[in-house]
């Protein structure tokens, strides 16, 4: 699930930044960090939206590093368990499949799989149903549910 | 008394609401509950018994007419109620005696009953009788007498725990005495104690002796005195009797009580065999004999049925088989070919059909073999699903399996069951009710059930429970042959769970039972001896390959045979050594391939695979691709068929393998002297190699560097680091043209070549210096990251790129600058701007993460974290414009002289270290910290000096001497003491908020001092304890 929310940071900024341009180096290095990280809480920084507010900088002792502590928006995803996403496969083995939605890397056990689909392996491994009509090989897209979550890699399952 | 006969026949002793109405009775009544306490000890009873038998015998049950006999009798119990009148019982004895004999026969049934009776005889010595020195041969038949009749009583277990509670010892009873003998003599001594007894007859006054089998080098004597024991003892040898010991009332039954070992032992039971053929083979119980202590098991035969057709037709037998033939079932129609015969026959018990071969009884395969309990082992039997797996056939339903699945969990160990605990009910009423855990007694469980509508808790047995997971929980598996893997249940079939593992990405089944839920991640073990998952290791036959899986005594290595994985399952004996060496290699388009470059497969089966080289061996590459779900990941391919992606990144410093390039660089490499093996980022040296990511690397800073050998033959010589491997290096003498290898530890190389700091951009303020001459160095902790860094990174370039980068931990960038090679800085990991979550996903180990990068030092010890990685991503090398930083604080600066070797390089370490991620969000850390003065006991004398570091183990380097210009010593915290602060002295504070700051003492108020703070300038109460004093310059 997509969210926007408020996140405050504290950023560390080098004295030769001071100046002019100090607020955008602020805002590019804050993009830097942040996005495209990934937090248990908050799930993964899509994209930072705007910047709220930046508190007054604190000169570190000995460094001549700036502290400020910077309040943005930004969009995260956090998938949820027992939630519903759609992926795309990437990858199909005898084990399950892995999907891909968004940041979000699923695996699919063939536990979680149907059991009439049955695993072909070959040039383009799939899993099929009995009947032929359902095919999930790389780069279908699949629905599917989310049982669990871990992060560094999320995983996650069924179809 | 004739009631008292009606009350045994009936077998009921409680029978007494009828006696109420019979008015005489009433009194007999009474009377024989008395005597019932009474007949405890009184010897005399069983005698008074038979005499009433015999009486009765003439009633003919009619109590009228025995009225008077009762009186008679009544009369002598009153007098007999103290057990040393016997005499006057014996009045009866001879006429007991006649009649005796014929109830043996007659009346042994209608004696039953009478189990006071019965007790009564076995607990009676033999000394009545002995009074009356009848000749042998009396007492023989009397003893038969009494005992074949005593025997069918046995099958009386009818006794109520008040009857029970009436034959407990009390203070009335002969005490139990405890005797010392001679060891292993136990038996010997009671059974002289006793031949005593029968030769002295009634001078003896004790009552018995017993000698008890788990009990060594004691006996019990029963007697009434002290006194009696020791006169019994007296003479003989086996016993000492100078001491004898009375045994409390309260134990006196416990001496005599048997433990009985209850075996639970129940139909579809799993249990194994102890002995025989099947030792060890699983069995699965199918009926329970208890009163023959036989049970009957279902077992997989091992049958070689050739032999038995041999032995059938009584053809040459073999006398002892050399091997146990391997567990098969029995398939009748094989049998029969070999013309052994058959027969199918009907239990007439169960209605079976079993086949008959050769004495032996099977039945769908399974031999049924009736045992004795004792060979069969029943607990803690955890069958392997291997085991189950064989047990299943197809004749049985899933049905079974879940019966006998629910058996397994007959025996698990205590505290199984924990407050919290998702659990289900397994059998009974409640079947597959499901509730949590919220108290556990013994044997019970009680549960907060799921539904609605029950009671608030539920307290069910334990055995009726079971673990209960549901998909997507992650777990830790706790027992087992899986122990310690963890990873998501995908499944949950019964009573079995499938988990995808964390690391292997494989399913494993475990039982419910055996998993806890954990939010833990970790393999399971990594390790045996000294070799680690993902080691590279040249096995016996010279083969060689990567350990993709460590199991509980083998390893699965995936060989380096290029063409297909091959895995063997390999013993720790069976593999020669691990191999460290470091080579390169050239690829298809004959550019050089060395670990850790990203190569992708153009050939063979895995072709289009892409991935980091992990290891290299013969021109054989390992490449770790984790989209690979086999083998752990690892691809075998050889080096011709492969080429590097995007550029060797070796160049770019991205490890240490980078150095065998960069061999002929002038300037070594910038390493923590005087103790060498101790680099930075982690453990002791052995545990060098161990994962590739976080081990490698670390000696490499070494190669190149230019040493000096302080100890051995060589001792003296300086020489250029060839190779690293393991303990030792291979030094090439700058002296001898030679190359000689010595260890690192005993040899003890040294860096010597004293060099030019070389002159580097945005430098121009920093003050040239020796790096690392101080012992501060040799960090082997994270702390060092945060701590020791400053001086490294901080003075020259902090967006080195070797904390960010995890497969450099300790690359010193120099090489980078001296190899005239600033395009690495463009390679440099700093720059790479792949996502964070992958990243750390390749960071191996915590050490080399991010979140002890030097950009922690920059950061408030508030939010090291945050701000450390925020500074990984920055933009551009940030340099410092002063020379560090740290010097500014006071205490740093102050003690920049007393550095040993002079160098002013680690100023504020200690200053820093307070703020490092580490310390600072730790504050029950370390005690001690850098930079304190304090007292060192040591072999019986004080001296004082400083610390110099804390090592991860709480001990410290302590540098002698008050200003530190001593020797190096490291001392456990035990020997260390602080030395208190007076007014007026520089402190350090070592605890609260305000950790690793620097002040000064400016009074002291009783246990509180008062100090002004050097950064803030503020005045702080705190505890004298908390601070201590600062080494002075």
């Amino acid at each position: 699930m997509f969210f926007h929310i408020v996140l405050e940071r504290n950023m560390q900024l080098h004295p030769r930044h001071f100046g002019r341009n100090l607020r955008e180096h602020l805002v590019s290095k804050l993009m830097k960090d942040v996005e495209g990280t990934c937090s248990g809480r908050h799930g993964f920084v899509v994209a930072i939206t705007g910047v709220d507010s930046i508190g007054k900088g604190l000169i570190r002792d000995g460094t001549g590093f700036v502290t400020f502590p910077v309040k943005y928006q930004c969009v995260v995803f956090r998938p949820f368990k027992g939630e519903i996403v759609e992926a795309v496969v990437s990858m199909v083995n005898k084990m399950g499949f892995f999907a891909e939605a968004g940041p979000v890397q699923i695996f699919v056990s063939n536990h979680l799989i149907p059991d009439d689909m049955e695993f072909q392996s070959g040039d383009m491994p799939n899993y099929t149903t009995s009947d032929g009509s359902v095919k999930i090989q790389k780069d279908s897209e699949v629905r599917l549910k989310i049982i669990g979550t871990r992060v560094d890699a999320t995983e996650i399952v069924r179809t | 008394m004739p009631r008292r006969r009606d009350e045994e026949e009936d077998m009921d002793d409680d029978d007494y609401e009828e006696d109420q109405y019979d008015e005489e009775e009433e009194e007999e009544n009474d009377r024989s509950t008395r005597k019932r306490r009474r007949s405890d000890f009184i010897d005399d009873v069983a005698e008074e018994d038979e005499e009433e038998e015999e009486e009765d015998d003439d009633d003919d049950e009619d109590y009228g007419g025995g009225g008077g006999g009762a009186r008679r009798h009544k009369a002598k119990k009153r007098g007999s109620q103290f057990f040393d009148l016997e005499a006057q019982v014996d009045s009866d004895e001879e006429e007991e005696e006649e009649e005796g004999e014929d109830d043996f026969i007659v009346d042994g049934g209608a004696d039953l009953p009478d189990e006071d009776d019965g007790r009564r005889m076995h607990r009676r010595p033999l000394l009545a009788r002995e009074d009356e020195q009848e000749d042998v041969e009396a007492l023989e038949r009397r003893i038969q007498a009494r005992y074949a009749r005593s025997s069918p009583q046995e099958y009386d277990e009818e006794t109520t725990d008040v009857e029970q509670q009436a034959l407990l010892p009390s203070v009335r009873d002969p005490k139990l005495w405890m005797v010392k003998c001679a060891i292993g003599r136990e038996r010997e001594a009671a059974v002289c104690l006793m031949q005593k007894c029968i030769d002295k007859g009634p001078e003896m006054q004790i009552r018995s002796a017993v000698a008890l089998d788990h009990l060594k080098n004691y006996i019990y004597v029963e007697a009434d005195k002290e006194a009696h024991v020791k006169e019994a003892c007296k003479g003989l040898r086996n016993i000492y009797s100078q001491k004898v010991m009375l045994v409390p009332i309260r134990e006196m039954t416990d001496v005599l009580s048997v433990e009985s070992k209850a075996i639970d032992l129940s139909r579809d039971t799993w249990v194994r065999m102890k002995i025989g053929n099947y030792k060890g083979d699983l069995a699965k119980v199918v009926d329970v004999d208890n009163v023959r202590q036989r049970v009957t098991v279902k077992l997989i035969p091992r049958i070689d049925l050739q032999a038995l057709a041999n032995k059938l037709e009584g053809r040459e037998v073999a006398k002892k088989k050399p091997f146990v033939p391997p567990p098969r079932f029995m398939n009748v129609d094989e049998a029969r070919e070999l013309h052994i015969r058959v027969e199918r026959r009907r239990d007439p018990m169960t209605g079976d059909y079993f086949e008959n071969i050769g004495g032996m009884l099977f039945k769908d395969g399974f031999l049924y073999k009736t045992v004795s309990m004792k060979s069969i082992s029943t607990q803690n039997i955890k069958p392997t699903f291997d085991e189950l797996e064989k047990f299943r056939t197809p004749g049985e339903n899933g049905e079974n399996d879940i019966a006998s699945l629910s058996t397994l969990f007959a025996n698990r160990k205590k505290g199984h069951f924990m407050k919290g605990d998702a659990v289900i009910v397994i059998k009974g009423d409640l079947k597959n009710l499901k509730g949590w855990v919220e108290k556990v007694d013994e044997e019970n469980v009680h549960i907060r059930p799921e539904m609605k509508g029950l009671p608030k808790t539920l307290a069910v047995n334990q055995k009726e429970l079971c673990k209960y997971f549901e998909p997507g929980n992650h777990v830790k598996v706790v027992s087992g042959t899986q122990e310690g893997a963890t990873g998501m249940v995908v499944k949950v079939e019964q009573h079995v769970l499938i988990i995808l593992s964390d690391t292997t990405k494989e399913h494993i089944r475990v039982f419910a039972d055996d998993v806890v839920e954990s939010s833990e991640v970790t393999t399971g073990i990594t390790k045996i001896g000294d070799y680690e998952l993902h080691d590279l290791v040249l096995l016996d036959n010279n083969s060689f390959g990567v350990i993709i899986r460590v199991e509980s005594e083998a390893f699965q290595v995936l060989k380096g045979v290029p063409d297909r994985p091959e895995v063997a399952l390999v013993k720790l004996r069976e593999i020669k050594c691990k191999l460290e060496k470091k080579s390169n290699v050239q690829d298809k388009n004959k550019n050089t391939v060395s670990a850790k470059d990203v190569v992708r497969i153009l050939e063979g089966p895995c072709k289009g695979k892409q991935g980091p080289v992990e290891h290299i061996f013969r021109g054989i590459l390992f490449i770790y691709d984790r989209h690979h779900l086999e083998h752990a990941g690892f691809i075998c391919a050889k080096a011709t068929s492969c080429a590097v992606v995007g550029g060797s990144r070796a160049n770019g410093s991205r490890n240490g393998d980078a150095y065998s390039r960069f061999d002929n660089l002038r300037t070594p490499p910038r390493i923590p002297p005087q103790s060498p093996r101790r680099f930075p980022r982690g453990g002791p040296p052995v545990d060098y190699g161990g994962r590739n990511r976080g081990g490698r690397g670390r000696h490499d800073a070494l190669i190149g560097a230019t040493v000096k050998i302080r100890l051995g033959p060589y001792k003296g010589c300086k020489g250029r680091v060839l190779e690293v491997k393991g303990q030792s290096v291979r030094v090439e003498l700058e002296a001898m043209m030679k190359v000689v290898t010595g260890n690192i530890i005993s040899d003890n190389v040294d860096v010597s070549t004293p060099y030019r700091d070389p002159p580097r951009y945005g430098m121009g303020s920093e003050t040239p210096m020796h790096p690392s001459r101080t012992p501060l160095h040799p960090y082997m902790t994270p702390m060092r990251d945060s701590g020791a860094t400053p001086i490294h990174d901080g003075m020259r370039t902090p967006m080195r790129d070797r904390a960010w980068n995890p497969y450099t931990p300790m690359s010193p960038p120099r090489d980078n600058w001296e190899d005239g090679n600033p395009a690495s800085w463009g390679t440099s990991p700093q720059y790479q701007p792949g996502s964070p979550p992958s990243r750390a996903y390749e960071a191996p180990t915590p050490g080399s993460g991010w979140a002890n990068t030097p950009g922690g030092n920059y950061s408030e010890a508030g939010t090291p974290r945050d701000s450390s990685s925020a500074y990984a991503n920055a933009p551009s090398p940030y340099l410092p414009s002063t020379p560090g930083g740290q010097p500014m604080t006071p205490n740093s600066a102050s003690y920049l002289p007393g550095t040993p070797g002079g160098q002013p390089m680690t100023p504020g370490t200690g200053g820093l270290d307070a703020m490092s991620p580490v310390i600072g969000s730790d504050n029950e850390g370390p005690w001690f910290m850098p930079d304190i003065l304090v007292n060192v006991r040591r072999s019986g004398e004080d001296s004082v000096g400083v610390i110099r570091e804390v090592l991860p183990d709480g001990s410290c380097k302590v540098v002698l001497g008050s200003s530190g210009n001593g020797e190096t010593i490291t001392a456990l915290p035990a020997e260390i003491e602080i030395v208190p602060p007076r007014k007026n002295d520089k402190i350090k504070i070592m605890g609260g908020a305000q950790r690793g700051a620097t002040g000064k003492l400016i009074g002291v108020d009783g246990t509180d001092g008062i100090v002004k703070v050097d950064d803030t300038l503020d005045v702080k109460i705190l505890d004298m304890v908390i601070l201590a004093k600062l080494a002075q310059p």
